[in-house]
């Protein structure tokens, strides 16, 4: 087996429970508010930091730029890659500046559509999807790229590329046997490790992870911080996939205003803990609550 | 069949300013099966016209009339009028038609009446729906009949992505999600292998990506002359 | 199916014309022996345009007025309506229609110039009135030659008053007499003056239409009893109110309508009691079933199989007839032969007889002439060209036809004027009777869709208040039954046909059909003998394929211009289009309750407007367009008013784009009413801007 190329990787092959948390560069070049939160909550508690990339389509700072500096201030990033926005060729090239910058965690992504987002007006471009987007790293991984030379022969690489390559995939969704079908996919197209879409329902979650144990890569359950009863109402409404249980809810409405952070960091300490026997690490998006997570990373029980 | 829309009207009055003769041209194809570019649309498209320049105090001559088809020269051959004898042709065939009557008949402004949308078929009476792209390169054979370039709102090839809606796809809530589609009815086929398969990407040069396309039969090219003896 | 198909060449080539119409005739059209457009007057009878209906009418049938009472029908023993419910009641539309307005209600189509040869005609019966109106319309000068005192043949001298008053065959009589019609009363041909005097005396053609005006003698013992009376001439006398004497027991021998005629006379005149006898059985009785029936209900006996033997007298006086019983009437080959049981005998008491067994030509009109009745006595005739012997003399009518009725009389005098103006023009007589194909029958699945709506009935006098008198026994129709029962015709032939070159297989017409009768093959296919005519499918076709036999699909605009143009007053004109289906009319009965500036069309369904004709109406000049509907369950056929509503919709829509506003085009929605409430709704949304 070769060695990890990341020390997310290592730290996932080393067995323990994983964490990893999120930031979500600016929208402008004021990238000093995002970079400190990451340092002062993020860094030395989780083991890597995913940096989203044009998250719902709204435009932001790059997700590779936001990574390296990151990198710059000793904290493992994982490149979010979404193929929405770029085809094959500047894939490619921006995972070769990826590697160059250092970055070795991708996270290969479709990404949410156009239409979701704040350019509407946009072209979608799609050229690869996730799993062509894990066969292209995989392939330059190989020493080639997707290309053909004039004479019709792959291409040879000046430099070749190594990464730990994630994927992602939806556990609660209501067909839940197309998405299992894909994540087989993604595996063999190269897919290392699974950082799964937010999950609230723990029996759930052991039921879907039972019909992947096949699928023998770590999988790092993904939890959305609720912020309030409103929020989790709106994305069991809306959002593809999440299933707020009703006992959830009630806990949040319930909450009295000065409170509500806590009881949010405390519902989201107890669903790490609840599924950490079922998978190999948890994926805390916070939605800029950054300070709420060494109080999860408490309350589930993961304080050194 | 080419499904196109009705350009909304201030656009069309707009584009009609600068003439006083029009001939709105219907045509007897893909536009009349959508109940969008026929003669009976054409009537009701000249008529609201001259109502609307009559209206305005202006002087207008808007006549309608349509032929078979837009995308062959032959049928302007059945015009009531000569294309001549108008200052613009607001043509509500489909863009091909639009394109190849305003290269047939350089003379004439011609000028489009429609935005012409998708390759549909009509679900249920009053309605039709985009189910091919013209991506050149069909892959229904795989997807049980159901297009994942037209029918799925990323043209993905893998699968599903993770925005299915319950069933439908969260880009278009009136949109099923094409390859949960796909996917019930390769299970339905016992053919689910298809989409266990790991399918690259996609080679776009079929789909435009070689430029502009075009389809030729040699075997139906104009005759040579026949060598003297 | 049509005859080939239709594209729009042919279509463009047939607009304007009849023959479109004439693809695919109704069976009523082609059952008629005039070949009257029965579709197309019941047409606009349904809408009220009453004096187009008689117009109508009359471009076929001289007698209307006459027909409208005792025609016999055959257009409605062939009505397609009786495969859906009962067939329309179009002899009563008819009277309704010939009696409103009298002679003076229909048009007149006098020659410009009658300066052609003149022309005499023999006998003023339904025949000779119908060939003399011809010749005159078509410039020549005819005189008709009456025997009687006045004209208008055995309508006027055998038919009964209770069946068909007086001034009724007057109506019909004066419309003629004013093409320029001659009419010379009280001379007799063959008595008075000869053929050949006519011709001496400047006719260059004489056409014989003496009809059949003697009763055919019975030869038995004790005929010549004066008090046994031949059935015309007893007719005749009573109709000229000079009735021969009645004892109290009188026997009709005869099963025809003559006899019944006599026999209900005679009880008019007073007899106490009226038997009537006949050989045939009571399904062979040739008189129309309703008269047998009327008869019976004002006490008339009728004995059937019963055959006359001896007319027995004692005393001087008739006290009965003696009869045999008839064993059959009829032979295997339908032909008249009838045999008895002279063992089964008896004796019907009475002691006035009238023998009404046939009639049979009176040739005294070929008296002291060069042409010559044939070994049979009777008048020679050439059946192709209506021609005798004698090169300038004719012949139409019962005279040489079989017997039949006025309408075929009618027929029969058309076919004599075609061959008198040919022979006259020194050219081949050769008619041309040929008629187009005729619709067939309407499926059972169809005719189940059909909205059901029953047969207007007509009013009858009760028995014991009309057995006495020659008050009229049936009513006429009201206005709104007459409207009510026109709208039943189902203008058969008049539906929907696809230019073929046109058809884009949209398959549209298919899904708006509520009949479901297209089926699209390669293009569109309506069959002709199940289309409806609503005319939903001709204003939905996108590519404007579809046209209608019976009317111009896309002329509604210049009947709404005419409409305009028409209306008096300077100020803002408003143009409403009414369903006619429920909605009175009173276009004939004066202008003086219409709201001012308010033109009308009447439609038989808003099925037919179209979202075009509503843009294309404002385009006509009118202030505003008033669609008048009646509510879904009232429409004639299903769905209809529901189109109509999604057309109007969409016509605001595509005004709204346009900067026009929604109150251009106004919706009112009109119970089951009649005029008064009509020009109110009307009024209130004209006037509402």
């Amino acid at each position: 087996m070769t060695p990890p190329v990341s020390k997310l990787q290592e730290a996932l092959h080393s067995g323990r429970f994983v964490v990893t948390g999120e930031i979500g560069p600016p929208k402008g070049t004021n990238v000093g508010p995002v970079l400190h939160e990451a340092e002062q909550y993020l860094k030395g508690r989780v083991a890597a930091v995913n940096v989203t990339d044009i998250q719902t389509a709204v435009m932001r700072t790059g997700s590779l730029a936001l990574s390296k500096l990151l990198l710059e201030r000793g904290i493992e990033p994982v490149y979010q890659m979404v193929t929405r926005d770029r085809n094959r060729l500047a894939l490619q090239s921006d995972l070769l500046s990826a590697y160059v910058f250092g970055i070795r965690n991708v996270l290969a992504l479709t990404g949410d559509h156009v239409a979701m987002g704040d350019h509407p007006e946009s072209k979608p471009v799609y050229d690869l999807d996730s799993v062509g987007l894990l066969q292209a790293m995989t392939t330059l991984e190989s020493g080639a790229d997707l290309g053909r030379d004039p004479k019709g022969n792959p291409n040879k690489l000046d430099g070749v590329p190594q990464f730990f390559k994630g994927c992602c995939v939806t556990p609660c969704t209501e067909e839940v046997e197309p998405q299992i079908i894909k994540l087989e996919k993604k595996a063999a197209a190269g897919a290392q490790f699974v950082q799964t879409q937010a999950v609230y329902d723990p029996p759930v979650f052991e039921k879907f992870m039972r019909m992947i144990e096949h699928i023998k890569i770590p999988v790092l359950v993904g939890i959305v911080v609720l912020k309030s009863a409103g929020m989790a109402k709106y994305m069991n409404k809306n959002v593809p996939g999440v299933q707020v249980p009703e006992a959830i809810i009630k806990e949040l409405s319930a909450a009295p205003k000065e409170n509500l952070k806590k009881v949010s960091a405390e519902i989201a300490g107890r669903l790490v803990r609840q599924m950490r026997p079922m998978c190999q690490g948890a994926h805390l998006m916070t939605l800029g609550w950054d300070d709420l997570v060494p109080e999860i990373i408490r309350e589930a029980g993961l304080a050194p | 069949m080419i499904v196109a829309e009705r350009k909304p009207m201030d656009e069309i009055r707009r584009m009609l300013a600068p003439y006083k003769r029009v001939l709105v041209l219907g045509c007897g194809s893909c536009v009349t099966v959508c109940l969008t570019g026929g003669e009976k649309q054409a009537d009701e498209l000249a008529a609201q016209l001259r109502l609307a320049a009559r209206q305005e105090g202006r002087d207008l001559v808007a006549d309608a009339d349509c032929i078979t088809r837009q995308c062959d020269r032959e049928f302007v051959a059945n015009l009531k009028a000569p294309l001549a004898s108008y200052d613009a042709v607001l043509s509500i065939a489909c863009g091909v038609g639009v394109g190849f009557m305003s290269e047939q008949f350089p003379a004439v402004p011609v000028l489009p009446g429609l935005n012409t949308t998708f390759y549909g078929a009509g679900t249920v009476p009053g309605t039709w729906a985009e189910y091919c792209h013209g991506c050149g390169d069909c892959v229904l054979e795989w997807t049980g009949g159901i297009c994942p370039i037209a029918r799925c709102s990323k043209s993905l090839i893998n699968g599903t992505c993770g925005g299915t809606n319950k069933g439908k796809c969260e880009v278009k809530q009136e949109m099923d999600c094409g390859w949960l589609l796909i996917y019930k009815r390769l299970k339905e086929l016992g053919r689910l292998d298809e989409l266990r398969t790991l399918r690259s990407p996609r080679d776009y040069r079929k789909d435009r990506g070689a430029g502009v396309r075009r389809l030729t039969h040699p075997e139906m090219a104009v005759l040579e002359e026949e060598p003297k003896a | 199916m049509n005859d080939g198909d239709l594209t729009s060449k042919d279509a463009a080539k047939l607009a304007a014309t009849t023959d479109l119409m004439d693809r695919l005739w109704a069976p009523c059209r082609d059952a008629c022996p005039v070949h009257a457009d029965v579709r197309a007057y019941l047409e606009a009878a349904a809408q009220g345009r009453w004096r187009d209906a008689i117009d109508i009418i009359r471009e076929r049938l001289p007698l209307a007025s006459v027909c409208g009472r005792i025609c016999h029908h055959p257009c409605e023993a062939n009505c397609r309506r009786r495969d859906v419910d009962d067939p329309v009641a179009i002899r009563e539309v008819k009277r309704f229609v010939a009696e409103l307005e009298g002679a003076a209600g229909a048009t007149v189509h006098k020659a410009p110039v009658q300066n052609k040869a003149r022309v005499a005609i023999v006998g003023g019966g339904p025949a000779g009135l119908s060939a003399a109106l011809d010749l005159a319309m078509a410039g020549y000068r005819p005189t008709i030659f009456e025997k009687f005192s006045r004209a208008g043949g055995i309508p006027a001298t055998a038919v009964p008053a209770y069946r068909l008053p007086r001034e009724v065959i007057q109506i019909d009589v004066d419309w003629i007499v004013a093409h320029g019609v001659r009419i010379v009363t009280g001379l007799e041909i063959g008595k008075d003056k000869t053929l050949d005097d006519l011709h001496r005396e400047g006719f260059e053609a004489v056409l014989v239409a003496a009809g059949l005006a003697r009763s055919r003698p019975l030869p038995i013992p004790g005929v010549d009893h004066p008090r046994v009376y031949p059935a015309l001439e007893f007719l005749t006398q009573a109709a000229f109110g000079k009735p021969p004497e009645l004892g109290r027991q009188v026997l009709v021998i005869g099963g025809g309508n003559v006899a019944v005629d006599a026999a209900r006379t005679a009880l008019r005149l007073g007899a106490e009691r009226v038997s009537l006898m006949c050989l045939e059985s009571e399904e062979e009785m040739p008189a129309f079933a309703w008269e047998q029936r009327e008869a019976r209900e004002e006490g008339i006996d009728i004995l059937h199989r019963r055959g006359p033997t001896e007319v027995v007298v004692r005393d001087g006086r008739i006290v009965g007839v003696r009869t045999r019983v008839v064993t059959r009437v009829f032979d295997e080959n339908r032909r008249f032969d009838p045999r008895y049981d002279d063992a089964a005998t008896g004796e019907v008491p009475c002691d006035t007889v009238i023998i009404a067994i046939g009639q049979a030509p009176d040739i005294g009109f070929l008296g002291g002439s060069s042409l010559k009745a044939d070994e049979r006595g009777r008048l020679p005739c050439d059946p192709a060209t209506l021609q005798t012997p004698v090169p300038w003399v004719f012949a139409c009518g019962e005279i040489v036809t079989p017997p039949g009725s006025v309408v075929e009389a009618c027929a029969s005098g058309h076919r004599a004027a075609c061959a008198i103006g040919l022979y006259l023009s020194g050219k081949t007589i050769k008619l041309d009777d040929s008629v187009p194909p005729k619709i067939s029958t309407i499926a059972a699945e169809t005719a189940k869709k059909v909205t059901k709506v029953s047969r207007e009935p007509v009013e009858a006098l009760p028995p014991e208040a009309r057995k006495r008198n020659f008050a009229e026994v049936d009513k006429n129709y009201v206005q709104e039954s007459a409207l009510r029962e026109s709208r039943r015709c189902m203008s058969c032939g008049a539906g929907a046909e696809v230019l073929v070159d046109k058809c884009s297989a949209c398959l549209t017409c298919l899904r708006v059909c509520p009949f479901d009768i297209p089926k699209i093959t390669d293009v569109a296919r309506i069959e002709s003998a199940l289309c409806q005519a609503c005319g939903i499918c001709i204003a939905e076709c996108p590519a404007n394929a579809i046209i209608a036999r019976g009317w111009d699909a896309r002329g509604l605009p210049s009947r709404a211009r005419e409409a305009i143009d028409s209306t008096p007053g300077d100020g803002p004109k408003f143009v409403a289009y009414v369903c006619g289906h429920r909605a009175s009319a009173a276009q004939w009965r004066g202008e003086a309750k219409r709201p001012p500036g308010l033109a009308v069309v009447y439609l038989p369904s808003l099925a037919r407007l179209s979202t075009r004709d509503l843009l294309c109406t404002l385009e006509e000049g009118a202030a505003a367009v008033v669609v008048a509907a009646v509510k879904e369950e009232a429409e004639r056929y299903p769905q209809a008013a529901r189109r109509a509503r999604r057309r109007f919709d969409q016509a605001r829509q595509l005004l709204a784009e346009i900067g026009i506003p929604a109150d251009r085009l106004r919706w009112v929605e009109l119970a089951d009413a009649g005029d008064e409430a009509v020009y109110e709704a009307l009024a209130g949304a004209a006037a509402a801007s």
